[in-house]
């Protein structure tokens, strides 16, 4: 099945099997999805889960020009990406970004920077809830501390390794 | 003005809110909020701020028929 446009924002599960069984294109040699899955510490605290809000409207129309962006910039056959809202649990799926491209150094750069675009653009936050009843917001997106502007970003994927 | 606020910055205000004053950008709503508030200033120093599902910046001119969503930075992934 081929499968090119799928909701950003999603309150159910991500189904990253049912996502990539969509994703195979006859004229891509590589497909690469990456899952953003929560971790059960952060910075030494046990974590219960995460709970996401975004600001949907916005958040929903960044992800799709960050992906028709990389479908240009790539030549991908296909550019998915869909972000968990609501709590999701320790070991679950928060994001899913899939690529696939003839060759596979395109949908590797690819997915690398639309996750990077998502994480540090769109506008969707993480509430990090812990084992000991406590929560915080976190993690913030801090590239304006170096670039000194709010609206420009530092991604991992354009810096040498 | 019409001002939503999300994530962290619900630590400070309500969701939503409305304000009388009369302001021309973001730079003094910024000043208002931290009035009402002093505690969310430094996370107010590196909010986003758009109108109308578009990101703005300090020289757009505000009325008071917008709705204003502050942004504070992303943390999502």
């Amino acid at each position: 099945m081929l499968r090119d446009a799928v909701p950003a924002l999603s309150a159910d599960p991500l189904d990253v099997v049912g996502l990539l069984a969509g994703a195979h294109h006859p004229g891509a040699g590589a497909v690469v999805l990456f899952s953003g899955e929560v971790r059960d510490s952060n910075r030494g605290q046990a974590v219960l889960g995460l709970e996401y809000e975004a600001y949907a409207p916005m958040a929903e129309r960044l992800i799709a020009e960050i992906l028709e962006e990389a479908r240009a910039k790539w030549q991908l056959h296909i550019a998915i990406a869909q972000h968990r809202v609501g709590k999701v649990a320790a070991g679950d799926s928060a994001v899913v970004v899939i690529t696939a491209s003839a060759h596979r150094s395109e949908a590797y750069a690819a997915n690398r920077h639309i996750i990077d675009r998502i994480k540090h653009e769109a506008p969707i936050w993480k509430c990090e809830h812990y084992t000991d009843g406590t929560k915080e917001w976190g993690n913030n997106c801090n590239c304006h501390s170096v670039t000194g502007d709010i609206h420009k970003h530092i991604y991992e994927s354009e810096q040498r390794p | 003005m019409k001002i939503h606020v999300y994530a962290g910055l619900k630590d400070y205000f309500q969701p939503e809110f409305e304000l009388r004053e009369e302001i021309a950008n973001t730079d003094e709503l910024r000043a208002v909020l931290v009035k009402i508030n002093g505690n969310a200033g430094p996370l107010l120093s590196t909010c986003r701020f758009a109108v109308e599902e578009g990101f703005i910046d300090k020289n757009f001119k505000l009325n008071s028929h917008d709705t204003v969503v502050i942004i504070p930075p992303s943390s999502g992934g």
